[in-house]
């Protein structure tokens, strides 16, 4: 299967509830660091107590989420997984696996504050998105 | 003479210009006044019994009440500038028709006279001082406001002897010319004072409350007052001082009437001499005693000196009837009301948060001043129908101290409260406002609160204590230099340092060998600059084990190049830019800062070190040197997000001899944007008209990104440096190309309908409207440099809001502000009923296309999103007519544009 191009990345992106809040020209900037990335099944992403230092996007597939062994959640297409792994370098409570053939879109940590440091409004569209949600939680 | 002044005021270089005239323009108007109170009130008393001053009393309060809160509206809009002139314009109109009518005798008209008399004395001299607030800064404030406040004083003694001497040769009415000839001369002074260096008053509304005025809603005002028991004794008090001040003036008044009957010149001459004598003692009293007695017994003494002594006068009137008595009465009650009262009202609010204070102070001591002298009028008339007459109003007056005396106890309690609990939560803004702080409960509660436990408290504590005239800091400097928590210690020795107080050398000693991290840089700095012998003493600290006493060496001996040169040598330099520690490096970065780069190319290499900290510091070495040969390798740190600030400080550092070069690096299509974007940041920075212009000759930048940071720039730049030119024709055609685009981008967004089915349609729409919203930013940006900027400000936040009712609203005051070739284009593209496409044809003849065509004109733009976006629209639309421009862009755009190309083209194959 080829690549996706920037205008479909940007589409997926659009659907990431963590980017919302950023205009079609920030989502390309966004869409301009991402990788996509295959993983066949079987095939883990990331690891409990283990470092990760990039967001993943899910394409295709579905991406199994454990912890001790016991599937907490699939996350399907569009969903992120790792999204805090993008503001906090603790390592993850739980293990991410292809359930079968899977396409992310990864974005490295680096690539993405380096981002920031150059379109601040994007950081701002951000910080946005996470107030509201932490102000939905905080308000029940 | 000058240099006698200069030394008696602490006049420092470039201020006795501004400080002379204001005094003048204070002089000159209370000259004035004072000529035109005793005229007033005598010829007043000379045609009517004395029942009738209540009523004239209760006339002044509301008139004056309702043209407060109607003036207070109007200068809120008005410039000082302009409400000075106009205010002195009218001013000099009214007395010389009130010369001509007064002849005419109509007695009605006296009533009108006073009235506008006491008017005239409240607004010209609230004014004078707010003029003052503005020529000078908070700080030159406490120093000058002596000479300035003296002026007044002057003035107002000189106008009444003036009157009492002139009046035996010139009818009282005639006197009204010569009030009319010093406001002319009053207003020349005030052209000096605002045309010296250093002043500007643009953008100084004629408020007091500035901002504040405009959100001033009595509601507000209630709020403010039910929630603040502080300001609800400052307000009993307001009152109670200004119905005793009815009642003491109705006696002398009395008096007067009795003395001299229906002989307006005796009234005159007797009003004359006894505001000469009042401000005499007022003077005195201001003086040599007010500052000693606020020492002394602090602001709840202070406010006991009125209600005490006026009274024991009152008291003793009552055995002692007559004109003299009465006269004594009001004098010790106006000159302790001007000296002690108005100190003490000055400290009582101090405490009280700066935005309340702001928003309150004038409101309250206008409204509520007005508000005591017309409950003083209807006391006065419910006391002369109960038959107590001015012989026995002195009891009455006594009685109402006696009250006044329990509220000046409940107002020092809760001065105290206030104090207390804004210190501990360190918002008590003693530094900006406009007295000294020198009630000995405050200093000494501040002397606790530095000494206690709580180290950003005690440096808060600290920091206001320095700043109160006349204490005596050295003892607290020494125990908390010896023994304070580091941070605190590190404050003593700044603030010792400031205060020219150079014994703490042994104690700076101590805390470098003792090493607490947060003490030891400021105690080297200290110890090197006040050793006996600093050479010894910085060749010691230089070689210190602990870099933090190095740094603190260095720092010190910033302030002595020629030891610097000697002692900060290439050899030591050079061993620590080669070290393999960051620390060190960072030291040889620092010291560079200091001693200068001279025969050395080690700051070169620095700029370019590895280590975050190094670059930081070697960034602030070639800010302070300025030397050019450092502008390239800033600029390389300038886009790098990791050391862009540093860079950012540094370039800014540099000041308007690189904006040249970086409008060069601005205007270069081949520089990385995300360079091009940082340079305005720089130049919004250096507030120079050539910041100004080198960003406007980038208004139009073709990058959209770059364009908006050079119109964030502009705005930041008219906001702290209004004075500036923007170049308003300029401005005015980027205005009109702003609109352009905006007609242009609704034009393409039109025939794409709202088709969500297709992906990449909407994207595209959604791209489009993204557009448009920041062409309207822009078009703001661009309007608020040419227009009052908080006002543009507000009609964008209501465009965007996006509600019906505010859009028009926004829509209406653009309307009214607008020059016509702006208002022709703005208003109409703007407003919510508007047709676009008519508009658009109308205004720029911009036609409609079809949404092939519209795509077609997408496709061959230079924006490389928007045609990657309008691609992929296409081929999922299957518009096969768009392929020849489709293949045109994969070949001549780039690899990410290619790819979408690619795909659309297989899409319609």
């Amino acid at each position: 299967m080829a690549e996706r191009n920037l205008v479909e990345k940007v589409i997926a992106l659009e659907a990431v509830e963590l980017l919302r809040s950023l205009s079609p020209d920030q989502l390309a900037r966004v869409a301009s660091i991402a990788q996509e990335v295959h993983f066949p099944p079987g095939k883990v992403i990331f690891e409990a107590g283990k470092d990760v230092d990039a967001l993943y996007v899910v394409l295709d597939g579905s991406v199994a989420v454990s912890r001790g062994g016991e599937v907490l959640a699939h996350a399907q297409q569009n969903e992120v997984i790792g999204a805090w792994a993008l503001f906090d370098d603790e390592p993850m409570q739980v293990t991410a696996t292809a359930a079968e053939d899977v396409r992310v879109l990864k974005i490295s940590r680096s690539d993405f504050y380096e981002l920031l440091a150059d379109n601040i409004e994007i950081a701002a569209g951000i910080f946005s998105t996470l107030v509201k949600r932490f102000r939905k939680l905080v308000e029940g | 003479m000058t240099k006698y002044w200069r030394q008696v005021f602490d006049i420092r270089t470039g201020e006795a210009g501004r400080a002379f005239s204001m005094a003048a323009y204070l002089l000159l108007v209370l000259f004035a006044y004072y000529i035109l109170k005793p005229v007033s009130r005598a010829l007043f008393l000379a045609r009517f019994d004395i029942d009738r001053v209540p009523y004239l009393h209760i006339l002044i309060a509301l008139v004056g009440g309702i043209f407060a809160t109607y003036y207070s509206k109007a200068a809120a809009k008005w410039s000082l500038r302009a409400a000075v002139t106009w205010t002195t314009a009218a001013a000099i109109g009214c007395l010389i028709l009130f010369w001509w009518i007064l002849q005419m005798k109509i007695p009605w008209m006296l009533y009108v006279f006073n009235i506008w008399a006491s008017l005239f004395g409240v607004v010209t001299v609230a004014q004078g001082w707010l003029v003052a607030a503005n020529v000078f800064d908070a700080r030159a404030a406490k120093r000058l406001y002596g000479l300035v406040g003296l002026g007044a004083v002057v003035g107002a003694w000189a106008g009444s002897g003036f009157t009492a001497f002139m009046v035996k040769h010139l009818a009282p009415a005639t006197l009204l010319l010569v009030c009319a000839t010093l406001m002319l001369l009053a207003y020349g002074a005030f052209r000096i004072a605002i045309a010296q260096k250093g002043v500007s008053l643009a953008g100084v509304r004629a408020e007091a409350s500035g901002g504040e005025a405009e959100s001033f809603t009595a509601r507000g005002m209630v709020r403010d007052i039910v929630h603040t028991r502080h300001l609800q004794v400052i307000i009993l008090i307001v009152l109670i001082t200004f119905l005793v001040d009815v009642m003491v003036e109705y006696q002398l008044q009395a008096a007067a009437k009795i003395e001299y009957g229906d002989d307006a010149s005796g009234i005159t001459r007797f009003m004359g001499g006894y505001f000469l004598w009042q401000n005499l003692a007022t003077f005195f009293l201001q003086l040599f005693l007010t500052s000693v007695m606020v020492r002394a017994f602090g602001v709840g003494g202070t406010l006991l000196v009125m209600p005490v002594s006026i009274g024991l006068a009152s008291l003793g009137a009552l055995f002692l009837s007559g004109i003299y008595a009465a006269a004594l009465v009001r004098m010790v009650e106006a000159s302790s009301r001007y000296s002690f009262n108005r100190a003490g009202m000055e400290l009582l609010y101090l405490p009280l948060p700066t935005e309340l204070r702001n928003r309150t102070k004038a409101f309250v001591d206008i409204a509520f001043d007005r508000a005591g002298r017309g409950i003083g009028g209807m006391a006065l008339v419910g006391l002369t129908w109960l038959g107590v007459g001015p012989k026995q109003l002195p009891l009455v007056v006594a009685a109402l101290c006696a009250v006044w005396v329990v509220l000046a106890r409940l107002a020092h309690r809760e001065y105290a409260r206030t104090i207390r609990r804004r210190l501990e939560r360190r918002r008590l803004d003693l530094i900006d406002a406009r007295v000294a702080v020198s009630d000995p409960a405050t200093l000494r509660f501040l002397e606790e609160t530095a000494r206690g436990p709580a180290a950003p408290q005690a440096i808060y504590a600290l920091s206001l204590l320095a700043e109160s005239p006349g204490y005596e800091l050295e003892p607290l400097l020494r125990s908390l230099a010896a023994s304070a928590p580091p941070p605190v210690v590190a404050k003593a020795f700044e603030v010792a340092h400031r205060a020219g107080i150079g014994s703490l050398v042994r104690e700076a000693e101590q805390q470098v060998e003792r090493g607490e991290e947060a003490a030891v840089r400021a105690a080297a700095w200290y110890a090197t600059l006040h050793a006996e012998d600093r050479r010894a003493a910085g060749a010691r600290w230089l070689r210190h084990p602990n870099p933090l006493a190095v740094e603190g060496a260095l720092e010190g001996l910033g302030e002595t190049p020629e030891l610097a040169q000697d002692l900060i040598t290439v050899e030591w330099l050079t061993a620590l830019a080669g070290a393999p520690d960051p620390g060190k490096r960072r030291l040889a970065a620092f010291a560079l800062g200091i001693r200068g780069d001279q025969g050395t190319e080690l700051l070169r290499r620095l700029l370019e070190d590895s280590h975050p900290r190094v670059l930081e510091a070697a960034c602030a070495a070639a800010g302070k040197l300025k030397n050019r040969v450092y502008l390239p390798a800033l600029l390389t740190l300038l886009a790098n997000w990791r050391q862009r600030a540093a860079a950012l400080a540094a370039l800014t550092a540099y000041g308007v001899r690189i904006a040249g070069t970086l409008g060069d690096i601005l205007q270069d299509d081949t520089a990385p944007p995300s360079l091009r974007r940082q340079i305005p940041r720089v130049l919004r920075s250096i507030r120079e008209q050539r910041s100004v212009d080198v960003l406007l000759a980038s208004i139009g930048d073709r990058d959209v990104s770059v364009r908006a940071a050079v119109l964030r720039a502009l705005n930041r730049l008219r906001e702290d440096a209004p004075h500036l030119d923007f170049g308003p024709q300029f401005v005015t055609r980027q205005i009109l190309e702003e609109a352009r685009h905006f007609c242009q981008l609704h034009a393409v967004l039109a025939p794409l309908g709202k088709d969500d089915a297709h992906r990449a349609v909407r994207l595209l729409r959604r791209t489009l409207e993204e557009r448009t919203q920041r062409t309207v930013e822009r078009l703001f940006r661009l309007l608020g440099l040419r227009y009052p900027p908080q006002d543009i400000y507000a009609a964008y936040r209501s465009v965007v809001r996006q509600s019906p009712e505010d859009v028009a609203a926004a829509v209406e005051f653009l309307e009214g502000v607008l020059d016509r070739p702006l208002r022709r284009v703005v208003v109409p593209i703007l407003e919510p009923a508007a047709n676009p496409a008519e508009k658009a044809k109308e205004l720029f003849g911009i036609e409609y296309p079809s949404p092939a065509e519209a795509l077609r004109e997408l496709v061959r733009s230079k924006d490389p999103w928007l045609v990657a976006c309008t691609i992929a629209a296409a081929g999922e639309a299957g518009l096969k007519a768009l392929a020849p421009e489709i293949r045109e862009a994969q070949r001549s755009a780039g690899a990410e544009v290619g790819a979408v190309a690619r795909t659309a083209l297989a899409a319609l194959a």
